[in-house]
């Protein structure tokens, strides 16, 4: 009896193990179906790069730093995921997702880095709220409008967005200033770059902010005086914004109705929500679709397209990837040793959290649609390398956990207060 | 390949999406419950897992728990919650820096001493220093094996003040032969026994002659008992032992030593004045 149940043991396989093997292989026949179907050997190479490099990314680099693998398996699960998409809709957008992918792993890996080495936050978040107010500034002062805000900085033949990155030293900074009890000053500090996000007329963006930053404070001081205030302010400055800015009033006007205009303002939601409905619970299958009619379907309505071709039964399961991110963070913040460390992965995993909700919730007409990427899967080189920093600053926070840990174990085996 | 064949083989692949997704997913989820099931089984195996020592109110005796970091006032919000005269609600913050101690930030507002002296800008607390929020005097313990400067000779009726000590020991330190002025050496016996202690007293010997650093970084246990192989002094041992004894003063008494307090918040010493 006993025999047989340690073989059984050895025949269990290592959920870690297993969990990558099923990513390899569903990236493997995505890309091998594509293949069959241009007859292109790009396809072909692909169906075999794709596969090793999601290898390599969730094994090799637990290997050289420290990383969650959990997180890590399921962040590369979803960045494959909008490659695929983008390539199987656009193959230059598809080949150009999958090289911001690698800069956005790198980035990942610094900011690992920068969560374990930097012992000293207060100078660098000096730094960081100058350099974000300067950066917010910037499309003011030489940017260019898209999609009705000013939110973007042409660098010649690269165009980026710096809200983009500004999120990241905001939550650094909140964060930190929470953590030394400094609530006016992190009020302060998030008020003027919703100010200024607000000239800039990137509401989507905004909305993040306040949304992180509000958690963030709840979170810190446990204060419902100051989320009830929070909350107040944020519906006040949602009817200022209303009534301020005429695409506000549209965007609302078309979520309420979007068929009144079908053809025009509500071309883009109808196409989504028509694309959603033909797909149907399993979709109409990888390759079989035509949802590129959807203006923007490689960046906003990303999510619209896999409904699409994957089905809803599979859009529901993208979507439970992305609430076990927000679970592992939050397990994170819940086992961090400091209170800087633990407020910095609630941020993350807020930031996730509401982003996808924005960005889902307007593809399927739950509320108005803003302009926010879905994390890890929309095309965009900024977006790409921002979602993965915070997925980095996640790890980061989980490898000083770790290393929290062994410090109790080997403090334990030194005396400690064990009796 | 044909369009229709290519067709029948992308109807067939959703489910079979649909089925790596689902695994992947279940596979997740089982990987999380695992990790968490096994991040349970060694927070129970290591209960102090965050914390780096302990404050003991010295008017009452009560521990509570020091964590890395946090904050320390009357409010209930605070890490370390300490009522009493002249105490704020988040009277200072404290947070343990490797190889430095713990660095306690007092408020503007409130009064904090630091080994007796009036602590304005943040200054480190070892094991043993003793601290003072408004007028609740408390002492700060430190766990043995972290990185901290050696704490200095535990001295039981020290006043708070920078006075020499009464004798010189850096002289006993020398005549020791471990190195530590209170160590007993292994030819003297064992005070009393102590049936209940895990650490026998030949083990305890045997630890203290290998780490002999070790004895230094005393602590109590979860019952107020001092560990005798930990212990700073004989005399503290025999202290501590004969507090055993005794019933622990109520927690809202006045304490007895309050006089020698250096800062007493004049609200306090008005009621004193009048209930005299």
């Amino acid at each position: 009896m006993k025999e047989k149940e340690k073989k059984k043991r050895s025949r269990r396989i290592n959920p870690a193990t297993a969990m990558l093997s099923a990513i390899m292989t569903f990236f493997f026949l995505g890309f091998l179906m594509l293949a069959v179907k241009d007859g292109s050997w790009q396809s072909f190479l692909l169906a075999i790069v794709v596969p090793v490099l999601i290898f390599v990314g969730t094994a090799g680099i637990p290997k050289l730093f420290p990383a969650d693998k959990l997180l890590l398996s399921l962040t590369n699960f979803l960045c494959a995921l909008g490659v695929l998409t983008l390539y199987r809709l656009s193959p230059s957008r598809g080949l150009s997702q999958a090289v911001n992918y690698g800069v956005g792993v790198g980035a990942m890996l610094l900011c690992i880095l920068l969560v374990r080495c930097i012992r000293h936050w207060k100078a660098l978040t000096v730094l960081m709220m100058g350099g974000s107010l300067l950066l917010l500034a910037l499309p003011l002062i030489i940017g260019a409008e898209k999609n009705g805000a000013k939110s973007w900085i042409n660098l010649g033949p690269v165009s980026m967005q710096p809200s983009e990155m500004v999120k990241l030293a905001l939550m650094l900074s909140v964060s930190y200033l929470l953590s030394r009890r400094k609530i006016v000053l992190s009020i302060l500090f998030t008020g003027a770059c919703l100010l200024l996000l607000m000239v800039q007329k990137d509401l989507g963006t905004a909305l993040l902010y306040y949304g992180v930053a509000l958690i963030l404070i709840f979170v810190a001081t446990g204060s419902k005086m100051l989320l009830g205030a929070g909350l107040l302010g944020g519906a006040g400055a949602a009817v200022i914004g209303y009534q301020m800015f005429a695409h506000v009033k549209k965007r609302v006007a078309i979520w309420i109705d979007p068929w009144q205009d079908a053809s025009g303002a509500g071309y883009q939601i109808v196409q989504s929500l028509i694309a959603i409905v033909n797909g149907g619970l399993w979709g109409v299958g990888l390759g079989l679709g035509n949802a590129s009619v959807i203006p923007e379907y490689y960046n906003d309505f990303i999510f619209s397209v896999i409904l699409h071709e994957f089905g809803i039964v599979f859009g529901l399961i993208v979507l439970c990837m992305y609430v076990f991110i927000i679970i592992r963070g939050v397990m994170i913040a819940r086992r961090s040793r400091t209170v800087f460390h633990a407020l910095l992965a609630t941020a993350c995993a807020s930031l996730i959290a509401l982003q996808t909700f924005v960005i889902i919730g307007g593809n399927i007409k739950l509320i108005p649609l803003t302009g926010v990427t879905l994390p890890f899967i929309s095309y965009g080189g900024t977006s790409m390398v921002s979602s993965l920093c915070v997925i980095g600053l996640l790890q980061g926070v989980a490898s000083v956990n770790e290393a929290g840990v062994k410090e109790d174990r080997s403090l334990a085996m030194q005396g400690g207060n064990m009796p | 390949m044909a369009s229709e064949a290519y067709e029948l083989l992308a109807l067939l692949m959703r489910y079979v999406f649909v089925l790596i997704g689902a695994l992947v997913l279940l596979r997740a989820f089982r990987w999380m419950r695992r990790d968490a099931k096994n991040y349970r089984r060694e927070m129970r195996a290591l209960p102090d897992a965050g914390l780096v020592g302990q404050i003991v109110d010295l008017r009452n005796g009560k521990s509570q728990p020091l964590p890395r970091e946090g904050d320390m006032g009357s409010s209930h919000e605070c890490d370390i919650f300490i009522k009493g005269a002249g105490v704020l609600r988040h009277h200072a913050r404290f947070a343990f820096e490797e190889g430095k101690g713990v660095l306690i930030t007092p408020s503007r507002h409130g009064k904090t001493f630091l080994a007796g002296a009036e602590l304005r800008a943040p200054g480190y607390a070892l094991h043993g220093t003793q601290l003072q929020l408004g007028e609740a005097a408390l002492r700060v313990r430190l766990f043995a094996g972290l990185k901290v400067p050696q704490p200095m000779a535990y001295q039981p009726d020290a006043p708070l003040t920078d006075a020499p000590l009464p004798y010189d020991t850096q002289e006993e330190d020398d005549a020791s032969f471990f190195g530590d002025s209170f160590y007993p050496g292994p030819d003297i016996p064992a005070p009393f026994e102590f049936p209940d202690q895990p650490v026998t007293a030949d083990d305890s010997w045997q630890q203290a002659v290998s780490t002999p650093q070790k004895d230094y970084d005393g602590h109590y246990t979860d019952d107020g008992q001092m560990t005798w192989q930990y212990a700073y002094s004989m005399e503290e041992l025999y202290q501590a032992q004969a507090a055993l004894n005794q019933p622990p003063p109520p927690i809202d008494s006045e304490p007895e030593n309050d006089e020698a307090l250096p800062y007493q918040s004049p609200v306090a010493r008005r009621r004193r004045r009048e209930r005299r």
